[in-house]
């Protein structure tokens, strides 16, 4: 198992380093760059302001020179400035990456804990009331455009209530209660819309391993719901529903864009669809290759938990 | 309810000798949502399709600009009214119908094929293969779309190969979207297909027909297909709406569906300003990706219990 | 005795307290873009002007009614009342030195005065190859600067044009920066006090200074101690960012943010839809700017090189209903690159009213025939076929895209839409010329901007010259070339007015390009608040953010 897991981290490493120069390449190959976009915006530019501009910035070297001038300058540790927010990369991520983590922790483990007891119910019950019922609710989380679910939240809690703020970042003297409003509807916003989504899988995975010939077994004998589901289908229902957490955490660190940019809340996800659209290399490769490794270390974890749940899986 | 009462009910009902499609399809019949649903859908494709038929029945084109008679109510002359530019709602609706379920539909099918074969692949060989291609889909869900997607807008398609009637066509953003969305979409498949593959490959009956020396691509495509087949169903269907909201998301980037063609996607983003004084252009699509949403997952629903050999009726 | 002095003084303290804190206002200004960086020489945002205006003022400035008035100078330098003399150069061409005071109360937030040393430093850093400042152009300009005194200089400009006294540039505090500057040049736009350290008082000799910076988020700024103008009314303002329109409405409405800046905020449709809504509780200002709307055609396309067909295509357009409808009417229809806010502007240049059958007679002349798909073919079978491109994702944009396709679908001509990602559109199509029909955007500019850029030959962008130059439509007339250099060098306002007029003329002719409207900028206010006068150009109301006053509410 060590070994497996030390060779697993191993590769990691490798997918790490070519992500970071198949990104570098992606967003070197976007045509039109900041210069451009300054250029048509200030009247009074000049065409050799452009060059100088780009010169100055390093846009005129070809792309593999300026991403081995990145690597070499990030394996000492020097992540860079961002040209956006003219100030150095961590120092923008840091306080960003804490934010994220509030938000999209909170939301997933609220939506976890929301989609176990709906999923396990509904497939207890198939094809009654209650699961159309928790059916539809879950399609009705996952239709919703999440750029509408927010506006229609902000319009009904902020501006029709006024029980909580619109949005925006919470003042820097708030205490904990006060930030903590700040969450509430971003956070009600992302569990809306993903909740559904896990309640569908967990729901599946149940059904299936309830028709198992072990719970027939089980049924047979006489035991009751509740020992048969938490004793045995549970755990082997869970192999997809690991498989699909670990995938939404993956996304954790790349945050819930819309969400953020509605709101108005500073998280790694608008500021590294920023630092794209910006053309801001050393920030956006960073978000990047972070979001990257949790992915990565999310399916590792999932790929170990698959080991637990199933002694029968090996790897070989 | 006891198992005693399940095993009574399966042994009062005999059924008669089917084949096996028919014994899938009498089986799907009686789940009755997802025959509604089946229903459902190809009532909305039908009509989607017709819609060429429904223009020439108004006697109204649907893609007209007409600054006088923007934001109307519903009339005689316009069924559901008219959007922002004066054009026919119920028109839009339909032609955005064609759009957005071709593309959810298309992007769906694509990435399941391409993910289920790479998570196959992946879980039943293992070892260095599983390695290499879990790594792959690794790296390909860290891919950042949004700039895979603007260089792809920039591409001069021509200079590809493409004939220029595709290029220059309005439909060029379709296929342009259903082929970035395949291409990257196919991993949360081809995770679950290899998850299942490893869960299945260790029982007993694979096993067995490994030890009676079945080839693999037999193994692989008659014994462990259909078991893994239903994660992937559930996967898809929900993928579907995703899809189609996903394609709403890409117009709010302006990386989606170009106008003058309509898709309720980005029927939706345009619809978002108008909130206050028009809400129906936006009720309408919502409803009808709503709709859509349900039909698909309670179709893979019934799908789900077709396939599998040991559903149980309640 | 003393328990009633004591009660007396405790009235008269509290009354005074009082009245002070009845002055106590606070002002939450909604904008929809966070400035990338806060020092006034590096990238050009007008999200950091409008901030940058609170906190310092450019040495001259256009105001209200467009004219150029001094804001860090005394007073204006002129040939007439010989603060500007011109002089022979070395190379023999004609040079002018003005000559400049600066304002004497002006004076950094730490004690500082606003000197010479200043602009010296200002110049010397923008003419380094490295320091990253956007007007290179503007520094490279002035040959030398004579230091005659710490507030007083005289700048050697190496041309003699018409706005040779206007110097729309912020100074850097050289006592803050020139350390920072010097220690290594090339990282200095990563180092510069404005953004490692924005807080520092010395930044700022305006009316305010930045107390509070939450990146991405918001700016707080609050009145700053060395200002020697009238005091301002607010005791402490608030940008705050909201990028997402819908959201900047849904905050007002929560009272989260007081009005909303026309510069940076709602388009005009939202605006418009939410005056019908909220009008009664808002003051709306609607003010058409110098951000002109067009449709720049490829000259080179045979289909356009026609001018009869390039005449053809704006009578079939109906600008006035476009207008109308869409916008309300508030944002006028354009006749051509010249505002009718600026004072050259002539009203007596043909226009183009929406006539279809003029377009119809002039498309039939030019050997266009409707075919019978209802689509005009000339002689050789060639449909009239041209490609509309515009930026995606602007939703305004691609409504007007729709608007023109049908209205020119009803005189025969077929639109192709094809809109592109506004870095796909300005980065690749529009700057390297590959649009082959029109293309939709719009120009900024400035008052009494002369067009060399956009209009003069020697301004098409090819693969020769690397791409310079923004004459995108490949624009080739001699008669523009020589009104251009002559209005540029042209010292009497009469004759220069001449010539402007017979530009518009060419212009409106020849109509290298399809006007289309000026973009308004809709201001949404609190009812309190007065004294908010937008300008119509890139001068942003904070440059007067001391007028404006807060009525008791």
């Amino acid at each position: 198992m060590i070994r497996y897991i030390t060779q697993r981290l191993a590769e990691s490493l490798i997918v790490l380093f070519v992500m970071s120069f198949v990104i570098y390449a992606l967003i070197g190959l976007m045509p039109g760059d900041p210069v451009d976009l300054m250029i048509n915006a200030n009247p009074r530019a000049t065409a050799e302001d452009a060059a100088r501009l780009r010169a100055l910035y390093g846009l005129d070297r070809p792309i593999g020179e300026r991403y081995l001038a990145w690597l070499g300058a990030a394996l000492q540790g020097d992540l860079g400035y961002s040209r956006l927010h003219s100030r150095p990369v961590l120092e923008v991520l840091w306080p960003r990456l804490g934010n994220t983590a509030a938000l999209m922790g909170i939301s997933f483990i609220l939506a976890i804990a929301l989609a176990l007891p709906f999923g396990i119910v509904a497939a207890l019950r198939p094809r009654t009331t209650t699961d159309t019922s928790i059916n539809l609710i879950a399609f009705a989380g996952i239709s919703i455009p999440p750029f509408w679910l927010a506006i229609l939240l902000i319009i009904l809690f902020a501006v029709v209530l006024g029980w909580l703020p619109a949005g925006g970042m919470p003042p820097s003297n708030a205490g904990f209660g006060v930030s903590a409003t700040y969450l509430v509807l971003p956070v009600a916003t992302l569990t809306i819309v993903t909740v559904g989504g896990i309640v569908r899988f967990i729901r599946a995975a149940m059904i299936e391993a309830l028709r198992q010939d072990y719970v027939r077994t089980a049924w047979a004998k006489g035991l009751g719901e509740r020992q048969v589901v938490l004793g045995h289908v549970l755990r082997n229902a869970m192999i997809p529903v690991v498989t699909i957490l670990a995938l939404n955490f993956g996304a954790l660190f790349s945050g819930a864009l819309i969400t953020e940019t509605m709101f108005g809340y500073l998280g790694m996800g608008k500021t590294i669809y920023d630092a794209i659209l910006g053309n801001d290399f050393n920030l956006a490769l960073v978000g990047l290759l972070l979001a990257t490794a949790t992915t990565l270390l999310a399916n590792l974890a999932a790929d170990l938990c698959y080991t637990w749940l199933d002694p029968r899986i090996t790897y070989r | 309810m006891t198992g005693e009462r399940r095993f009574e009910r399966i042994a009062i009902v005999a059924e008669p000798a089917r084949t096996l499609r028919g014994l899938l399809w009498h089986r799907f019949l009686e789940h009755r949502v997802a025959v509604g649903s089946l229903v459902a859908l190809v009532a909305f494709v039908l009509l989607a399709l017709a819609a060429p038929l429904v223009e020439t029945a108004l006697g109204l084109d649907a893609t007209r600009v007409d600054l006088l008679a923007v934001k109307l109510p519903p009339s005689a002359a316009h069924p559901l009214g008219t959007d922002e530019l004066g054009r026919d709602l119920l028109l839009r609706l339909l032609y955005g119908g064609q759009i957005s379920l071709m593309v959810g539909l298309a992007a769906a099918l694509g990435a399941a094929v391409i993910g289920t074969a790479v998570g196959l692949l992946a879980g039943y060989y293992g070892g260095a293969w599983d390695a290499l291609l879990m790594r792959l889909t690794d790296g390909v869900i860290a891919l950042p779309i949004l700039p895979l997607l603007i260089v792809l807008a920039a591409i001069d398609l021509s200079k590809l190969g493409l004939p220029d009637s595709l290029v220059t066509s309005e439909n060029a953003s379709l296929y342009r979207i259903i082929g970035l969305i395949a291409l990257v979409g196919w991993t949360t498949v081809a995770r679950l297909v290899r998850g299942a593959t490893l869960a299945t490959k260790a029982r007993e009956f694979v096993r067995a027909a490994e030890a009676l020396g079945a080839s693999h691509t037999r193994i692989m495509l008659v014994h462990i297909l259909p078991n893994v087949v239903s994660p992937v169903i559930v996967a898809t269907t929900l993928s579907i709406g995703n899809i189609i909201l996903l394609e709403s998301v890409l117009s709010f980037l302006g990386l989606g569906i170009q106008p003058p063609v309509p898709s309720w996607g980005n029927m939706l983003t345009n619809a978002q300003e108008l909130i206050w004084e028009a809400p129906v252009l936006a009720v309408y699509p919502g409803l009808l990706i709503f709709v859509t949403v349900i039909a698909f997952n309670f179709l893979g629903d019934g799908l789900q219990d077709a396939l599998d050999p040991r559903a149980i009726k309640a | 005795m003393r328990a009633r002095l004591t009660t007396l003084l405790c009235a008269v303290i509290l009354s005074l307290s009082t009245a002070t804190m009845a002055r106590a206002a606070e002002l939450k200004i909604g904008l929809s873009q966070f400035p990338s960086t806060l020092n006034p020489q590096i990238d050009s945002m007008l999200a950091k002007s409008y901030v940058l205006a609170m906190t310092q003022r450019p040495i001259t400035a256009y105001d209200q009614d467009w004219n150029l008035i001094c804001m860090l100078c005394v007073e204006l330098p002129t040939l007439e009342n010989g603060q500007a003399k011109l002089e022979t150069l070395p190379d023999g061409r004609q040079g002018i030195a003005v000559t400049y005071r600066l304002q004497p109360d002006a004076t950094w937030g730490d004690g500082t005065p606003v000197t010479s040393a200043d602009m010296v430093f200002t110049w010397e850093a923008g003419l380094h190859p490295k320091s990253g400042f956007t007007n290179f152009e503007t520094f490279r300009r002035i040959l030398a600067i004579d230091v005659i005194d710490d507030k007083t200089f005289t700048l050697h400009n190496d041309r003699v044009t018409f706005d040779y006294n206007s110097l729309q540039l912020d100074l850097l505090p050289a006592h803050v920066e020139r350390p920072i500057f010097e220690t290594d040049p090339a990282a200095y736009r990563n180092r510069t006090a404005y953004d490692r350290d924005p807080t520092n008082p010395a930044l700022a000799f305006g009316p305010y200074r930045i107390v509070e910076v939450v990146s991405g988020s918001r700016i707080v700024l609050e009145p700053n101690s060395t200002w020697s103008g009238p005091a301002p009314a607010f005791d402490r303002i608030t940008v705050q960012v909201i990028e997402n329109t819908a959201a900047l409405e849904a905050n007002l409405l929560s009272g989260a943010i007081d009005m909303i800046a026309g510069e940076l905020g709602l388009t005009i449709d939202q605006a418009l839809a939410f005056e019908k809504r909220q009008g009664g509780r808002y003051t709306f200002i609607y003010k058409p700017g110098l951000i002109y709307e067009h449709l720049d055609l490829n000259l080179d396309n045979p289909i356009l090189a026609d001018r009869r067909v390039r005449r053809a295509l704006v009578y079939a357009l109906d600008r006035e209903a476009l207008n109308n409808t869409l916008f309300g009417g508030k944002q006028p229809v354009a006749r051509s690159s010249v505002s009718p806010l600026d004072w050259i502007y002539d009203p007596n240049v043909p226009t183009y009213p929406f006539a279809p059958d003029r377009a119809d007679a002039l498309l039939k002349e030019a050997g266009w025939i409707p075919g019978s798909d209802g689509i005009r073919q000339n002689a050789a079978g060639e449909r009239l076929t041209i490609e509309l491109m515009t930026t995606a994702g602007n939703r305004t944009r691609e409504l007007v895209a729709q608007v023109l396709q049908s209205q020119w679908r009803e005189l025969g001509i077929d639109a192709r839409i094809r809109n592109e990602p506004a870095r796909v559109f300005f980065g690749e199509t529009v700057s390297k010329r590959k649009f082959t029909g029109a293309a939709m955007f719009a120009w900024l500019s400035s008052p009494e901007n002369v067009p060399r850029t956009t209009l003069y030959s020697d301004q098409i962008p090819t693969a020769e010259n690397n791409w310079a130059g923004q004459n995108y439509t490949g624009f080739k007339n001699a008669e523009m070339d020589s009104l251009i250099d002559a209005i540029e060098i042209e010292l009497d306002r009469d004759k220069r007015k001449a010539l402007w007029s017979r530009l518009q003329r060419l212009y409106a002719e020849e109509l290298p390009v399809i006007p289309l409207y000026w973009r308004a900028e809709a201001y949404v206010l609190p009812k309190w608040l007065k004294g908010v006068r937008p300008t119509g150009h890139q001068g942003t109301t904070t440059l007067w953010v001391e007028e404006w006053q807060a009525e008791a509410h």
